[in-house]
Parts: structure tokens; sequence; C-alpha cells
């Protein structure tokens, strides 16, 4: 029998098998360590690997790359969850192509085994192939013009700047703030993260643990209905808004900025945002109205210590100050 | 590797070790020199602000004759603003009469393109010198051993040349071009500039004068210099000087930009304070100018391997094959060499940007500027594959590079794996549908690849496969006899094993630190990375001693893939420079000089993503057109010299 033919059953048929049967089944729904969907799919692969190696199968260059391309598209269509944006996909394929195009083009031999099936099939010697590619390609061609055409009632989907550079100074009731050079002024010490010190409402034992159990206070009762309970952006209300609430546990978001920077933001809200960052489409309230500027502050203060992030200082960095941000 | 001698490969290696450490020194140590230096110029000026103080004092003349001001930028070691004294106008209020235009196309558009025009054929004139020092050098090396490899060394450089020459003309007149832009559109603009930067304005136009008569001299005697050995030296020594004078050339031009950017030796009005070498040396000097050269070396690595690739694919004889082959693999040894360390020079640049402004490196990294950073990030990418393609075919057609194609495939999949995490944006571009079935704004596994401890450790872990990749071409056709083969093959693999371990082991560690912590770890990851590079290459090298070969390279055998992707490099690179000047540029939003001369055009506002991308792709067209001209044109001449040449020369490389 031929091996590609054989080689060819082995993928699809196991692919099958795993998707259907064994990856529902024995795929835990909370993600351990170890027992997890990425090393299911590490097994699947290695499967593959082993039982072409215990058949002594070799298939042709073009069937790797095949098998090689579809274990990519794979993985990131259904192993990697939650299910990653379609441009995100776009773009990650684009790269595993470009990956599987190295991997066959790496010599004048392999990519002369690759382009071979192709040939044969233009020039007619695979007929059969032929007639398939012929009738499915324009087929394929129509059914992507149809899509494209067809009305989306998606809203758009825009580019937009979370950080954006502040400005030079703020303003916040009445008194001008240098946001490069402004400090949090209950920042006067700065110790015990949220996980040291449970129960963290202690607000006798220290002044700052005071500072912060006021900050938490303020949090809990004006931003957790949108910025969650845990500060994960996931509370009762984020679901409704897009751009969804920000999530200070992320160490992408309030981990890289100084305190200023969250200060100018609280106090500002979504309409005193630059254009990039598009204010007309962020719901948060310029805080400034309602609360002091030391609630502010102390707000601040809270998010800080309950993530355990350490604000971003840059007086003090020295030598070091970097390229952070990476939008 | 570079033909058929051992030693040649030594020395082109250590050639180029030299020629980067000659320029990375200087970077490295400026900090502490310019600080020692820094320090005698306050204390100087220091005291002769107390002499003439005291002077006036004496005298009785009540009012100081002196203003004295503070500077925007330096510092004395209080902390405290430098004072100078004032020595220029304040900086104009620019109106609409300091502003023309014509009505075809905004002049903002019309200064760009001859902007960039004039720094893409200025960027491959400064680095085809380079280039010819170091073969020209090569081939004096080598001339006893191998007169006739010699020969063509020496010949290539001497082509090389030939083509600068042309571009070089060119280049002037671009800038000729910018320059008349500058005055007729932004006059009022220019007239600041030029009253602050009227001397090194003058020593620019000296030094150009230097520059082409070194280099007409260095060109025209070549033939009459190539006979006797110590006039030879005295020719490579003329190149030397050349690349000296470009390089003050380019330090020179680049202390305007520089200084638009983030100014220095003025004070808030715009008043120059009486140091020119205050205004020259502004904090992004030193970065942008090491990140330049490098830029240049890739850049002009590009557009030699990509005419080199042109007429390898196009070529008739086998001869011509062979010679062009060579040439691509020269050409790509010299831009892969740049390429390496020219992230790192980045780094630096973008670490002097945010120690000047804070808020100028969000705007780059994570505000209106951070989605052309994504798209900077997939053409750097595009960079290392196009490179690690080219070396996976090179090393194909070497004998005896069966024993490490097997690996290539593993390569390839890191650096896949690599780019991933490198291009993966922290906000990702997404429907409302497809964020509720997520969960939120960011991914629970992709999501940690937004933050630059993933990226720091992606892209030096794709420079270090590089560099692997590098190392395992060199030793592709080499039998290693050495006694201690087996010791130094452990040490190689030692070095890139650990060097993986602990570039990852930094990237997961910088997740558990503060943010300013945090980046402070790309030191040691970079350090870990240049490690591979020096002592990888170092040891790979010294175990050639003795080594015996399974054939010599089959030059002109190349697969026609791997010289496609010198295209793809050379296209790319194009592009990508003129992405980051613009994003430089840029970055100063709505000033000329950055919170001193405001810019009150009517073209003071950013470009779209979309914009951006037609004018940059527009001038990489134009900039690849003209130099398919200016390659044509330097053709000319060549063809009757072919005629010319005798015929059953040996072609060296296929001996």
């Amino acid at each position: 029998m031929n091996k590609n033919l054989v080689s060819f059953l082995v993928f699809v048929v196991g692919l099958a098998v795993f998707h259907n049967a064994i990856f529902p089944i024995f795929t835990p729904k909370p993600i351990g360590w170890i027992l997890n969907r990425y090393v299911y799919y590490l097994v699947f692969v290695a499967f593959l690997i082993i039982t072409h190696f215990v058949l002594r199968l070799k298939p042709s260059i073009a069937m790797k790359a095949l098998f090689v391309w579809f274990l990519g598209y794979y993985f990131y269509d259904a192993i990697l969850f939650p299910p990653i944006p379609w441009t995100l996909f776009i773009t990650y394929m684009v790269m595993w192509s470009i990956g599987v195009f190295l991997y066959i083009s790496q010599d004048t031999d392999s990519f002369r085994e690759f382009r071979e099936p192709i040939v044969k099939t233009i020039v007619g010697e695979y007929k059969l192939a032929q007639i398939v590619v012929m009738i499915a390609m324009p087929i394929l061609v129509g059914f992507a013009t149809y899509k494209s055409i067809y009305p989306a009632y998606q809203e758009p989907v825009e580019l937009r700047t979370v950080h954006p550079a502040p400005p030079a100074t703020t303003k916040v009731h009445g008194i001008t703030y240098p946001l490069e050079s402004t400090n949090n002024p209950f920042r006067i010490d700065e110790q015990d993260k949220y996980k040291d010190s449970f129960p963290f409402l202690d607000a006798d034992k220290q002044e700052y643990m005071k500072y912060v159990t006021e900050g938490g206070t303020i949090f809990f009762q004006n931003c957790h209905y949108c910025h969650g309970d845990q500060l994960n952006g996931i509370g009762m209300f984020s679901h409704v808004f897009n751009p969804t609430p920000a999530n200070f546990i992320d160490p992408g978001t309030i981990a890289m900025l100084q305190e200023s920077f969250l200060f100018w933001r609280v106090a500002k809200g979504g309409p005193g945002l630059p254009n990039e960052s598009t204010p007309w489409s962020s719901s948060m309230p310029p805080w400034e109205e309602h609360l002091k500027t030391d609630e502010i502050w102390k707000v601040v203060l809270f998010e800080f210590w309950y993530t355990g992030h350490h604000p971003r200082t840059f007086g003090t960095e020295g030598s070091i100050a970097g390229s952070e941000g990476g939008e | 590797m570079l033909g058929k001698n051992k030693r040649s490969i030594t020395a082109f290696s250590l050639g180029l070790l030299l020629a980067m450490a000659i320029y990375l020194v200087p970077g490295m140590t400026s900090d502490a020199i310019a600080k020692e230096a820094f320090a005698e110029q306050v204390f100087a000026e220091e005291a002769f602000a107390k002499e003439v103080l005291a002077q006036e004092a004496v005298e009785g003349e009540g009012e100081a004759e002196i203003e004295w001001s503070q500077d925007v930028f330096y510092r004395d070691w209080e902390g405290n603003p430098l004072k100078g004294p004032v020595s220029g106008y304040p900086a104009p209020e620019l109106g609409p009469s300091d502003y023309n235009n014509y009505d075809f196309a905004p002049s903002r558009m019309l200064i760009w393109v001859a902007n960039q025009q004039h720094l893409y054929f200025g960027s491959f004139v400064l680095a085809v010198p380079i280039f010819c020092m170091l073969i020209e050098f090569i081939g004096i090396r080598t001339r006893e051993e191998d007169p006739i490899m010699s020969q063509k060394y020496d010949r290539l450089a001497h082509d090389l040349m030939k083509i600068s020459l042309t571009a070089y003309s060119w280049t002037a007149i671009l800038g000729g071009i910018l320059l008349f832009t500058f005055i007729t559109l932004f006059p009022g603009f220019f007239k600041y500039l030029a009253g602050i930067f009227r001397p090194v304005m003058h020593v620019y136009a000296l030094m150009f004068l230097a520059e082409s008569g070194i280099l007409y001299v260095y060109y025209y005697g070549w033939d009459r210099m190539n006979q006797d050995p110590f006039l030879k030296w005295i020719h490579a020594s003329l190149s030397v000087l050349l690349n000296l004078v470009g390089t003050i050339l380019m330090f020179l031009a680049n202390s305007w930009a520089t200084f638009m950017q983030a100014p220095g030796g003025i004070d808030s009005e715009g008043r120059f304070l009486g140091n020119i070498w205050h205004v020259i040396h502004s904090t992004l000097w030193n970065p942008v100018g090491v990140h330049r050269i490098l830029g240049n070396i890739v850049f002009g690595g590009g557009i030699v391997g990509a005419y080199a690739a042109y007429h390898y694919l196009t070529a008739k004889t086998e001869e011509d094959r062979a010679h062009y082959d060579w040439v691509c693999y020269v050409a790509m040894f010299i831009c892969i060499f740049g390429l390496i360390p020219l992230p790192f020079a980045g780094y630096w640049l973008m670490k002097e940007v945010y120690a000047f402004r804070q808020q100028m490196g969000i705007t780059l990294m994570g505000g209106i500027m951070a989605w052309l950073f994504i798209i900077q990030a997939v053409m750097i990418g595009l960079l290392f594959f196009a490179a690690n393609s080219y070396l996976h075919n090179g090393m194909a057609r070497v004998k005896g590079s069966h024993r490490y194609m097997k690996y290539c495939k593993y390569m390839v999949l890191l650096l896949i794996v690599c780019f991933t995490m490198w291009m993966t944006p922290h906000t990702i571009v997404m429907t409302p549908a497809e964020l509720k079935v997520m969960g939120g704004a960011q991914h629970p596994v992709i999501g940690h690849f937004g933050v630059m401890s993933a990226k720091n450790t992606a892209v030096n872990l794709m420079i270090t496969t590089t560099v692997l990749c590098f190392i395992l071409y060199q030793r592709a056709n080499k039998k290693i006899t050495v006694p201690w083969a087996t010791a130094g093959n452990c040490w190689i693999a030692a070095i890139f094993v650990g060097a993986a371990a602990n570039i990852i082991f930094l990237g997961v560690y910088g997740y558990y630190l503060p943010a300013n912590q945090r980046v402070g770890l790309s030191v040691p990851q970079v350090c870990t990375t240049l490690t591979t590079l020096f002592a990888g290459t170092a040891i790979n090298i010294s175990m050639f001693k003795d080594s015996e070969s399974y054939g010599e390279v089959k030059w002109g055998s190349q697969s026609k893939v791997g010289t496609y992707a010198i295209f793809l490099l050379a296209i790319s690179f194009t592009w990508l420079m003129g992405l980051m000047g613009y994003i430089r540029s840029a970055v100063r939003l709505f000033w000329h000089v950055t919170e001193v001369v405001r810019d009150n055009s009517v073209d003071a506002y950013t470009l779209t993503i979309g914009e951006a991308g037609k004018m940059l792709t527009f001038n990489t067209l134009f900039v690849w057109v003209q130099f398919v001209v200016v390659f044509w044109v330097g053709s000319l001449s060549g063809k009757k010299e072919q005629v010319k040449a005798p015929e059953g020369v040996p072609v060296p490389a296929q001996q």
C-alpha cells in the first residue's frame, strides 16, 4: 500500500479520533499544570511522530508540509483557549505558513520534491487531482467573494491606544500637577502586599494600611461595579462595555505605569483621553467631579497594594530605564 | 568560507569584530568620558561666570551685560539646570508667512520624501566604503598566500566603489533637493535652525569637500596604487580616512535631527547658550549615531546583495554565476553581522528617549505610535526569516552540510514560536463578539506575550538562533581535527544551551519584578546573546585550525529561494528604515523642536497608519527605482571591461 496514503490515513483518522473522542472526554475543565489541553495536544503530536517511526512511514515533503501546516491550524483554531480573535488568528497562521515554507525550502532538493506534485497536477500528470483543483478553485473563489460582499452587522474593529501618552501637566481641583514628578502623597511606606497581610482590613495596624483601607472603601463604593471585586476588570457591569474596564491584575496595565498616570486617568476619565484612545468609546466618568483629590490618590494606592504590583518609577532607575510598554 | 582560504574568514570575521568594536566602544564608554569632560566644562563655565560677574561688580556698572539663562536639558551635579550666556535670539513664534506650500502636495509630504531619499542614498554611500575597507584589507592580507583570491577581493572592492561613486553624486543632488525643499517650504524654521547650527553647517560643507576629495583619490588612484605594496597600504589607509570623514559627516547631520527631537544647549525660549558642543551632543546623539552606523551596514549589505542576486539570477555564464553567488555571500555576511547587534542599539536609543521624556517614550511604545511598532516587529521578524532562509539554503550547497541540515527545521520552529511571542500585541484588535468569547481584553495564555519580558526573551532567542545557524554554516564543510574538538563542541553546546536557559529564566523572572527593575533584565539578556555571538564564533573559528575540508563551496549553485530571500531582506529593510525614521521624527508631534519651537503649519498632524504606510511604500519603490538607474549607470563602464578580459582566467572560488 502506498506509504503516503497510509501516512495520510494515520493523520486524518488520528486527528478525527483525537478531536471527537479523546480530547472532549479527557480534557479537564479547570486547567492544571500537567493535565491540560496543551499537554494533550503535544501527546497527540508525539503519537503521530511515534506512529510514523514505528510503521516506518516516510511521507513526501509535500505531505509533511501539509501535516505541519494543519497541526498549526488545529492548534490555533481548536486547542488555544479561549478562542483568539480573527485578526490574531490570521496573523498567527501567516507566520506559521511562512515557517512551513522555510521548512520546505531549506534546500533545493526538498523544495523540488515539494513542488513535484504541484507541477504534476498543473501539467496534467495527476489527472484526478487536476480535475478536483479545477472544480474546487472557482467554488472557493466564489465562496470567498460571497463572504466578502455579504453585509455584516458587527461593529467595526478599531485600533485603540490603551496607554496614551499623558499630558505634561494635569489640573485637578484647581491645582496643576506635573505628571512626571508627582508622587502619591499617601505612599509613605511600601510594604504589605495583599497576599501577605490578609485579613487586609486591619486599619489600625499602621498609617500606610489606614490609607490603603480608605482607598479600598472608596474603590468598593465606586469602582468595583465595573473593574470587579478582584480588580480583574470583570465587574457586574463590565460585560456591557466595549472596551471592557481595565484589568489591574494583568501585568501589562497598572504595573507598567506611574501612580501619577493613574491619578490623571482616574481624575479625567474617558472624556479626558486623547483622540487616539477614542474618548467617545470609554464610559469611565471623570472622577474629579465625584471624588476629592486625596480620595483619588488613596484609590490608586489601594489598586497597587491589592494587586501586588509596584508603581512604575523612572527617577530611581539610573541607567536601566527602558522601552517598557509593548502596546 | 569566503573562498577557499581558511585564513580569509578568520581575517574577515576579526575585521568585522574590530570594526564593530571601534563603533561600540566609544558608545559604551562615552557616558563615562562625557561625564568627565562635562564636569571639567561645567567647572570652567562656572569659573568663567564668576569671573565675569566679579569683574562687573568691581567695575560697578550695575546691571550685568551678559544675560545668563538656564539650559533646557543640561544640569549640573546638584541637578540644577546649567546656566549659560545667552548668545542667540529666541525661537520664533511661527505664523502663516513662515510656511510655503505647493498646491499638488502638502509641504510635510514633500520634505518627507526629499529627506528620506537623501537618507537612503546617504546610508548606502556611507556603508559601501566600510565594506570596501574590509574587503580591500582582506585582499591585501591574502595577496601572498592566494594571489587569485586576493585579486578577486580587490576587484570586488573596486566594483563596489564604482557603484558608490555614482551613488555619491546622486546623494549630493538629493541633499541639494532636500536643502532647497527645506528653505523654500519651511523658511521660518530653517532660519532658526541655521542661526544655531551655523558653524556646524559650514564644517559639514567642508567635510563634504574632504570626503569628495578622498573618495576621488581613493577610486581613481586604485589601479595606480595597486602594484606597489607600500602604495597599496597607503591606498587602504585612504579608505580608513574616507570612513572616518564619512562618519563625522553623518554625526554632524545627525545632530540637527537629534536636536529637533531632544534639544540641549538652549534655554526654554530657544536662545542659544553659547556652547555649540552642547547643541550637537544632545542626549540622543550617541545612540542615534551608533544605530545609524549599524543600520547603514545592514542596508548597504542588503542593496549590494540584491544587486548581486539580480546578476546571479540573470547570469549567462557559469563564471558569472559563481562570481555573483560569492558576492551575495559576502554582502549577506556583512548584512547579518550588522543585523545582529542592531536591535540592541535600538534599545539603547529607546532608553535614552525614555530618559529624556517619559511622555515621548510612552507615545512611541504605548501611545499613538504603538501600532507602528507592531508593524516594525513584523518587519524585523521578516528580516530574521530572510537571513535564516539564506543561511539554510547556502548551507545546503556545501559539501558536508548534511551533518547540520537536520537541525534547520528545529531552528525554524524556534524562530516561529519566538516570532509569535515577539509580535503578539498587548491590545488585540477584536470585535465585541470576540471580546465576549474571550472573556476580557486579555487572553489568559497569549496575553502574557504583550509585555516586554516576553518580547525581550523572544528577540534574544531569535538572534541566538541566527548566530547558531551562522556558526553551523561556517563549519558546514569542515572536518574538525583539533585534539580538543570534543571539548570545543561541548563548550559551544554549553554556551548555547546555557544562554537559552538564562534568557528564558530572566524573561520569566521579569514577570515577578516591578516594572522599573524588570526593564533592567534586558541588559543581562543582551549580554547573554552577545556572549553566544562572540564566544561561540571565537571557539568555532579556533576549531578550524588544520581542519580537513569535505570539499569547497560550489559557488554558483545557490538555490533560487535563497537568492530571493536576499531581495526580501533588502526590500523589507528599506521599508523598515523608512518606518523607523518616520516614527522617530513623528514622535515630536506638533513640535519642530520639542517643547521649544512649535509647528504652526497646517501640516502639524499625525498621519493615520494607512497613510503613513502608503508614503513608506512610495519612498521604498522610489528609491529602488533610483538604485536600479544608478546600478545601470555604474554597469555601463563595466561592460567594456568584461569584453577586454582575457578568457580562461580561472575562477578561484571553483578551484
